[in-house]
């Protein structure tokens, strides 16, 4: 095998079999993290006790939103982001995008799903719809209710903006990655007096969520997500993998910067390179 | 068989981007450009399920003479329009290059300038000092803006501009990177998680 990855011409390869000197690193960090994960999921397979993962109080607010727009019989409004399915954001979003509808589907609450990516709607399209059907109400899934507005950004932010305004959702969900239009649609909830959870991992946008969304999912949090609702030990050990890795980063840093203090600045390419 | 086989093109998918980001052979070979041509081309064939949803949606807007159907018509003229006119001369022919210019790109500014009101308004109740930590968050703001803005130097010396530096250099930059990291942790638990086989909410359902 190594032979075969050796067997091409120019350019030369980079410390063997890496194309690049910073994908060494990288790559070793990932098999590193995938053999916690793997370690964890075995555990958890076992029947093993794994640790346990701290409640995250927007993951509970679901329901409140969901009650509190069955309540008012009104709408709750969903959105996954701008980016395509390609992203892991808009990914992890679709965990919670099923989860949402199936309580949609239980309370008999009319769920408005909006895609500024053409890819994403057709993935949230059947997410919903199998939530219906596992919450065994297929018969109150409507198509015309899962929409692709636009894929100009603002379109799509004028979009949802007009769907506030018509429709006067009671709950807005807003989890994935969001941009510039975040706080387009998160002040127009507010104004409206819409219960609202958001979550995103695009650091920029993330005060904006914290200061006008009822409950903020931040960063790692909207990955966690699936896992968390699923309840499952298999998946709730990759969240402990995270917990465990985000330790050793930790350790890493406070190493590091104790090292540079001494100057030796480049200690870990150094350890590598050897 | 619904779900099975999409979760081994997904994970073969993932495997091969591992080897072609990683690996010396794989950049070679050219796996993640090959791998970024098959989503352009997915997704220019998604394009077109986008208009006929689209579609569907505002011609029963019409049929049924919803409120505000007269909007759906609009949006009609104007998405079949444009791309008739894109056919027929192109997107950089001279009619359709001033609705770009003069219809489209001045109505994406004028939505982007109502950030500027929203942000305030949202900056006021976020900075409203009910609790220590929204007075903190408070008093940094402040200083923040004074020390970018010019008028900051004018009243308060250079000494507030070299504050904010700090704040945005030290305080903002450490904890920024902080998210950044757990973030990335969390991404790469996530791709994990499709690559296995767990996370398959994407394929429909909850999990």
């Amino acid at each position: 095998m190594l032979g075969l990855l050796l067997a091409a011409d120019e350019p030369a390869p980079v410390l063997g079999i890496f194309w690049a000197d910073a994908t060494v690193a990288a790559f070793v960090a990932t098999v590193l993290f995938a053999l916690m994960v793997w370690y964890l999921i075995a555990r958890a397979r076992s029947g093993l006790k794994i640790p346990e993962v701290r409640k995250l109080p927007g993951l509970d607010a679901f329901d409140e939103a969901i009650g509190r727009a069955t309540e008012m019989g009104r709408p709750v409004h969903y959105s996954p982001g701008i980016s395509a399915v390609s992203s892991t954001q808009t990914i992890a979003s679709f965990g919670i995008l099923g989860h949402v509808a199936k309580l949609c589907a239980k309370y008999d609450t009319r769920l408005i799903q909006t895609n500024a990516d053409i890819t994403t709607y057709g993935v949230a399209e059947e997410v919903i719809r199998q939530a219906y059907l596992e919450a065994g109400r297929p018969d109150a899934f409507n198509a015309e209710d899962v929409r692709f507005l636009s894929d100009w950004q603002f379109g799509y932010a004028s979009g949802v903006l007009g769907i506030f305004q018509r429709e006067k959702p009671a709950a807005n969900i807003c989890i994935g990655a969001f941009w510039a239009e975040a706080l387009l649609f998160m002040e127009a909830g507010v104004n409206q007096g819409m219960i609202q959870v958001a979550g995103t991992a695009n650091n920029a946008q993330l005060p904006f969520f914290v200061a006008t969304a009822d409950y903020a999912l931040i960063a790692e949090e909207i990955y966690a997500a699936s896992a968390y609702l699923s309840k499952e030990p298999v998946m709730l050990g990759t969240v402990v993998a995270e917990d465990w890795a985000r330790i050793i980063v930790f350790a890493l840093i406070i190493v590091g910067t104790i090292l540079s203090f001494f100057q030796q600045k480049n200690w870990l390419g150094g350890i590598l390179k050897k | 068989m619904r779900k099975e086989v999409p979760m081994i093109i997904t994970a073969l998918s993932a495997l091969a981007a591992v080897f072609g980001n990683f690996f010396w052979l794989g950049h070679h070979w050219g796996v993640m450009d090959l791998l970024d041509n098959w989503f352009n081309r997915s997704f220019a064939f998604a394009a077109l399920i986008g208009v006929i949803n689209l579609s569907i949606i505002h011609i029963n807007a019409i049929r049924r003479r919803k409120e505000n159907w007269v909007y759906s018509l609009i949006l009609l003229i104007a998405m079949y329009g444009y791309a008739i006119l894109g056919l027929i001369q192109t997107t950089d022919g001279p009619q359709a290059s001033w609705i770009y210019n003069n219809v489209l790109t001045p109505l994406d500014s004028t939505v982007f300038a109502l950030l500027a009101f929203y942000i305030t308004s949202a900056s006021y109740r976020a900075f409203r000092a009910r609790t220590v930590e929204a007075t903190v968050l408070l008093v940094t703001a402040i200083v923040v803006m004074l020390g970018v803005a010019p008028i900051g130097a004018v009243l308060f010396t250079d000494k507030i501009s070299s504050l904010a530096q700090w704040l945005l250099n030290y305080a903002n930059a450490g904890t920024y990177r902080a998210f950044s990291i757990a973030g990335s942790l969390g991404a790469m638990a996530t791709a994990l998680r499709i690559t296995l086989g767990l996370e398959r909410a994407h394929l429909g359902g909850a999990q």
